[in-house]
């Protein structure tokens, strides 16, 4: 949102260091890193380039084409969890339910297609029941007033829930799919080998239209800005936040079925659809959307979810051993999100953006 | 409710009655804001309201606006009942207002706040038209007079005065013919406080467009209005032209209550010792 035209910046006189280095630059190249560093996805799109830089080099086989498809199952579903909390997270809630919706969904699929609902369909009214549970996430926090971290991790648990007793626990075959042949169903809906980063290339692409260019963009900004401003303005603020928890649980619905048609089978584990969660949120976060809300991005998020695949593939290919993945993944999270945010200081204190 | 020394008669409807209030009351719990509000503004006139901190003003304006609901009472616009749904119903009848909070959102563009809730969008595929709103946004700036150098910078980088005269504009260069604005010079400074009040005298002389505005400051109000309403204990206490008035009746009424009141916690102060001393012999 509200990302500064390229328009002429009064020229200032670097902060600090020889002016020579300014000069050797360039001004037009001086410009260019100017202007980039006045997107809001700047910084960790630096980080991220400097994190592949650092694999391409030090690990063999990172900066191959087969270890980007190894990668693709890992960062394309977060980057579609994370573009649909961004909304939720602008409007200054959160939803703690998307992996619990995420777990859900593709035996929600299943029982249908069980039922002898044809297969698309029932993709189809799965989505319909994710957007249902945004539905009931919004009502309690919007309408009833309760907060969205307390509605929402309730929902998880009951969804968690739900889904042992509809599964038995049993892991199931997914619909439409099998282990020896990709038919067209599953090409699609993310059995084929890009399926999944077409989606979730599509969605963002789509979202950022939708939150920097409609009316729905605005005012979801404006609500997470600005609440008691919104509603007298007029903006109907209760069916703003309705409508993102809506657009957030479709969107861990599909990635739900996605996954589970990639994996061919769909597994009754809450652990995993937790960690799912936590990665789906440090996406967005890492993308550069507040928590405090008001502000954020839907690229930020496919971007902070590519940052935490190279991560994690890369930290895989140099040979850390399984024990230690995840603390040189939180270090280095942690390290990147500050380099993010100096970066991101330098950039308005220079009164740049 | 009014005790029965006091009834309150609403005033006497003129023909050209715009809007009128009658007998509005509107409590929050414990407090009551509004206890009985009668008053009506005519066509083309500018009608300032005037009261101490937390009488009510705001709480009025919110109502007539369709922001709050009152508790009892009617309202008439144009003569017909006029019960808004919402802030956009409102609206849609030619009411418009500019809030004591502003309404404006910190992280939006200038344009964006100037057209929130109002955006202008493309066909047939509803795509924001930000030109369209920066040049419009541009030129009721212009016609104001005030200057803000970048229309798509966050409003969180403009000063207090910028920010108002934002949220004036906004609601000056909509459609509406009937303005509500609560104390919209608030943080301005001599010049631009000056540039609103000669839009208002602009509008005033087209005739088309009436105007509620709160204010503090008497020099205003006797700048601009045309009438005074002065509500007090959630009752409208006076009803003058402002012609008809000056700034020592306007102080007087107010430090009369002032002194009353003063006077009463003094007296109970002084029956409560008396109570005490008797009790304690
Ligand atoms: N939303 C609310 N909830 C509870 N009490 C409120 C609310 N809004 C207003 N009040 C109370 O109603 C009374 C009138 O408030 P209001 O804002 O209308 O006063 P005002 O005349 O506009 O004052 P000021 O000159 O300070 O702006 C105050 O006592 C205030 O505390
Ligand atoms: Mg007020």
């Amino acid at each position: 949102m509200a990302v500064a035209s390229g328009s002429e910046v009064p020229a200032q006189s670097p902060p600090e260091g020889p002016a020579s280095t300014g000069r050797a630059l360039g001004g037009g190249a001086l410009k260019l890193i100017r202007s980039f560093l006045t997107l809001r996805e700047g910084s960790i799109i630096v980080v991220a380039i400097v994190t592949t830089a650092y694999f391409s080099t030090n690990a063999t086989n990172f900066a191959t084409l087969s270890n980007f498809k190894t990668l693709l199952p890992y960062f394309a579903p977060l980057a579609i969890l994370g573009a649909g909390e961004v909304f939720v997270m602008i409007n200054g809630e959160i939803d703690l339910s998307i992996g619990a919706v995420y777990l859900l969904s593709p035996f929600v699929f299943y029982k249908l297609n069980q039922a002898g609902i044809p297969l698309v369909p029932a993709v189809i009214l799965s989505l319909i029941v994710s957007s249902l549970v945004g539905v009931i996430n919004g009502f309690f926090v919007a309408v009833i007033g309760i907060s969205s971290f307390v509605t929402t991790l309730g929902m998880l648990f009951t969804l968690d829930g739900l889904t042992l007793i509809i599964s038995h626990t049993a892991p199931v075959a997914t619909p439409g799919t099998s282990a020896l042949h990709v038919n067209s169903f599953a090409q699609v809906f993310g059995g084929g080998t890009y399926s999944e980063l077409i989606w979730a290339l599509v969605i963002v692409v789509g979202l950022q239209l939708v939150l920097t260019a409609t009316r729905w963009g605005v005012y979801t900004v404006a609500v997470g800005g600005n609440r008691l401003g919104s509603a007298e303005a007029g903006i109907r603020v209760r069916l703003v936040l309705i409508r993102n928890f809506v657009l957030c649980a479709t969107c861990a619905g599909l990635v739900g079925i996605l996954e589970a048609v990639r994996a061919v089978t769909a597994t009754p584990d809450p652990s995993g659809s937790n960690d799912i969660l936590f990665q789906g949120i440090a996406s967005a976060v890492i993308g550069g959307t507040l928590l405090r809300g008001g502000s954020g991005t839907v690229v930020g998020a496919l971007i902070g979810a590519l940052f935490l695949g190279v991560l994690h593939d890369g930290l895989i290919i140099k040979g850390v051993s399984a024990n230690y993945l995840d603390l040189y993944l939180g270090l280095a999270i942690l390290i990147a999100m500050s380099v993010n945010v100096y970066v991101q200081r330098v950039r308005t204190g220079s009164g740049l953006g | 409710m009014a005790e029965s020394g006091e009834k309150i008669v609403p005033p006497t409807s003129a023909p050209d009655d715009v809007l009128r209030v009658e007998h509005i009351t509107k409590s929050f719990g414990p407090t009551t804001a509004l206890r009985d509000v009668n008053l009506h503004l005519r066509k083309g006139e500018v009608l300032g309201l005037l009261g101490d901190n937390g009488s009510g003003k705001s709480t009025l304006m919110k109502i007539i606006c369709g922001f709050q609901k009152q508790d009892s009472g009617q309202m008439f616009l144009h003569g017909e009942p006029f019960e808004p749904k919402s802030v956009d119903d409102a609206r849609a009848q030619g009411i418009d207002t500019v809030y004591q909070d502003l309404a404006l959102v910190d992280e939006l563009s200038v344009y964006h706040n100037m057209f929130l809730r109002r955006e202008r969008v493309r066909v047939p595929i509803p795509l924001l038209n930000n030109a369209l709103m920066r040049r419009e946004t541009r030129k009721a700036l212009d016609d104001i007079g005030i200057n803000i150098p970048r229309l798509d910078v966050p409003v969180a980088r403009l000063s207090g005065g910028q920010r108002q005269a934002i949220a004036v504009a906004r609601t000056v260069s909509g459609e509406a013919n009937i303005l509500l604005l609560d104390e919209p010079l608030a943080a301005m400074g001599a010049k631009e406080g000056g540039m609103i009040l000669e839009l208002i005298q602009r509008l005033k002389e087209k005739g088309e467009v009436s105007v509620m505005m709160i204010l503090h400051n008497y020099a205003h109000v006797f700048a601009t209005c045309d009438r005074v309403n002065l509500l007090q204990d959630g009752v409208i206490a006076l009803d003058k032209p402002t012609s008809e008035t000056s700034v020592e009746e306007l102080n007087e009424i107010v430090v009369e209550e002032y002194r009353r009141a003063r006077q009463a916690a003094i007296a109970e102060d002084a029956a409560a010792r008396a109570a005490a001393s008797s009790s304690s012999q």
